[in-house]
């Protein structure tokens, strides 16, 4: 599904990402963790095209992704930044729509497929009380919870999440754990970046940790101390409790 | 919502139906099919006025609404940008030179700040291509330093005119709609119905440019191509306006941001009600110069101006209030 061969990015002379390699399957739920810095926000940009290397190849499908026109990527790949900047008043209706872009005709008309599942996904999520708001007087969980939700419209096989649980309150944070599960279960591919591993951990069937451009590590999910102290430089504990694996920092 | 623009749409209408007949030589409704002093003043002065001050509040408007979306910030205009002074630039080469020159029925000043608009803007896109980068504040930069350029080389040739030359300049630069005959309305009112085609035709990638670069980016738009080509075709249609009315501040601005709230965030609400609010607003901005201190003939930017900036301000004060 994704072949990432010899990656490299930098920016000016400062390398940011040097030699990554990896390849994933479908349906892959894959956490990306490492310290500030270490290049995780670079890698998912230059999967999501937003930002392209000088050196190295990304394959997704059979395709590189150079070969893809922009549209077309789309509709292949979403990508969730960490930061929405939601400076100008915009219907929650019209970011969902959004989603459908990728598939829009020459006449740029939303087709009635596309508002089925526009309101498919609206039911789905109980978003109906947004639909029709302004999305700057949403809050950061409701706004997290539209985009995803919009990511789920654009119909993709890819989806990446940068560190999706920001500013979140616990109640939120479950919710959309919640709905990346049902995407998970519903057989797309996930790459996720977020320092809360304790939270990802269950879903999650592959690891890659990232530190100073390079990976440190990749592979099936597995429980590390030493890897945990390599990459932050702390103690992370496991308990089961109640058949429930849970992690934790132990200082 | 829709209650708020059928009443506004016919408020505007009335105006539009009802100005041309009043002013400091009323005129009667009866004789303005007559041909007399009386009906020219109608048909020649007052009616191309009354529509000029229409079609260009609304692009003025449409404008703004369009390069808020573009730069992500209810602040940007087309002015700020270094739309007006290029075009003041150009106005004042053509009165220096006596350029004397028609085309399609516009005459010299109007040509030469129509190609002052456009070379600022070209200006502004070759230094966003040489450094890569569409954001606002690049484009801003680059217009602050135009504006100081333009304005010194403005100042400048002011300086060598003659006392009549230096007064037309001045005259233009207050920005003003007063016109005789149809040629100019014409010329606009096609180029606001392509704006409007557009407007409408782009409506996905509007928003979604306003919705953030990544965001747009991850939906397959090429964020920074499209605000390159969109803000050519902006300076191509307020180009068209500021070299025939001069500039004429605050509507850019102002309507927008009315217009999205009363909108109610919607796109195409908001596009309705700044083409009313623009135009209407313009048209009765010029009324008020036309009859406040007869028989002067107050351009009407100054009018714009001296409305919009404490309008301006107390809305910015009010939306801080809100945010306490």
């Amino acid at each position: 599904m994704i072949k990432v061969i010899h990656l490299c990015y930098s920016l000016g002379h400062k390398p940011i990402l040097q030699n990554v390699d990896f390849s994933l399957n479908e349906n892959d739920f894959v956490l990306i963790f490492g310290p500030n810095g270490a290049g995780k926000s670079t890698l998912l940009k230059l999967l999501a095209g937003i930002i392209v290397a000088k050196q190295g190849d990304i394959f997704i499908g059979r395709k590189n992704i150079l070969q893809y026109s922009k549209k077309e990527l789309a509709t292949q790949v979403a990508y969730l930044p960490q930061f929405d900047e939601f400076s100008l008043p915009l219907l929650v209706r019209d970011i969902l729509l959004s989603g459908r872009y990728p598939y829009q005709s020459f006449f740029r008309k939303y087709s009635r497929q596309d508002y089925e599942i526009f309101e498919k996904t609206v039911e789905r999520f109980a978003l109906e009380d947004y639909v029709d708001r302004n999305i700057q007087t949403l809050s950061g969980g409701e706004r997290k919870k539209v985009l995803l939700a919009s990511a789920f419209i654009q119909d993709v096989p890819l989806i990446l999440l940068d560190e999706p649980l920001n500013f979140l309150d616990p109640a939120s944070a479950m919710q959309v754990i919640k709905m990346l599960k049902e995407m998970h279960n519903q057989g797309k591919t996930i790459l996720l970046v977020s320092h809360l591993i304790q939270y990802f951990f269950p879903q999650a069937n592959k690891m890659l940790a990232l530190k100073n451009g390079k990976i440190h590590y990749f592979g099936a999910k597995k429980f590390s101390a030493q890897l945990f102290q390599d990459i932050y430089q702390v103690s992370v504990k496991r308990v089961f409790i109640e058949n429930k694996e849970i992690i934790y920092i132990n200082e | 919502m829709s209650k708020k623009i059928y009443l506004l749409g016919i408020v505007v209408f009335l105006l539009l139906l009802l100005l041309p007949f009043l002013g400091i030589v009323p005129v009667n409704w009866q004789t303005i099919l007559k041909k007399n002093s009386g009906s020219f003043i109608f048909w020649q002065l007052r009616v191309p006025r009354t529509l000029l001050g229409f079609v260009s509040g609304s692009i003025l408007a449409l404008s703004g609404l369009v390069c808020q979306n573009l730069f992500k910030n209810n602040l940007a205009t087309p002015d700020l940008l270094g739309i007006s002074s290029g075009a003041a630039a150009g106005a004042v080469l053509a009165l220096k030179f006596n350029l004397y020159i028609s085309f399609l029925g516009l005459g010299g000043l109007v040509l030469f700040s129509y190609l002052g608009a456009l070379s600022s803007v070209l200006f502004v896109l070759l230094l966003s291509r040489m450094v890569r980068n569409t954001s606002l504040y690049t484009f801003l930069m680059c217009g602050v330093a135009l504006n100081f350029f333009y304005s010194a080389l403005i100042v400048f040739f002011q300086y060598l005119f003659d006392f009549s030359n230096t007064f037309s300049l001045l005259r233009w630069l207050m920005g003003g709609i007063s016109v005789v005959g149809y040629h100019e309305i014409i010329f606009l009112s096609v180029l606001l119905l392509i704006f409007l085609i557009l407007i409408f035709f782009f409506k996905s990638e509007f928003l979604l440019v306003a919705a953030g670069d990544h965001f747009a980016q991850s939906r397959g738009l090429p964020v920074h191509h499209f605000r390159i080509y969109s803000f050519l075709g902006l300076a191509f249609i307020v180009g068209a306006v500021v070299s025939i009315c001069g500039p004429i501040g605050f509507i850019a601005l102002i309507v927008p941001h009315i217009s999205r709230l009363w909108g109610k965030s919607n796109y195409s609400a908001a596009v309705v009600f700044s083409i009313l609010l623009g135009g209407g607003f313009l048209v009765l901005a010029d009324f008020l110069a036309r009859i406040l201190i007869p028989p002067v003939d107050i351009p009407v930017g100054i009018i714009t101006s001296l409305f919009g900036a404490p309008f301006f301000l107390l809305l910015i004060i009010s939306q801080l209030k809100k945010a306490e």
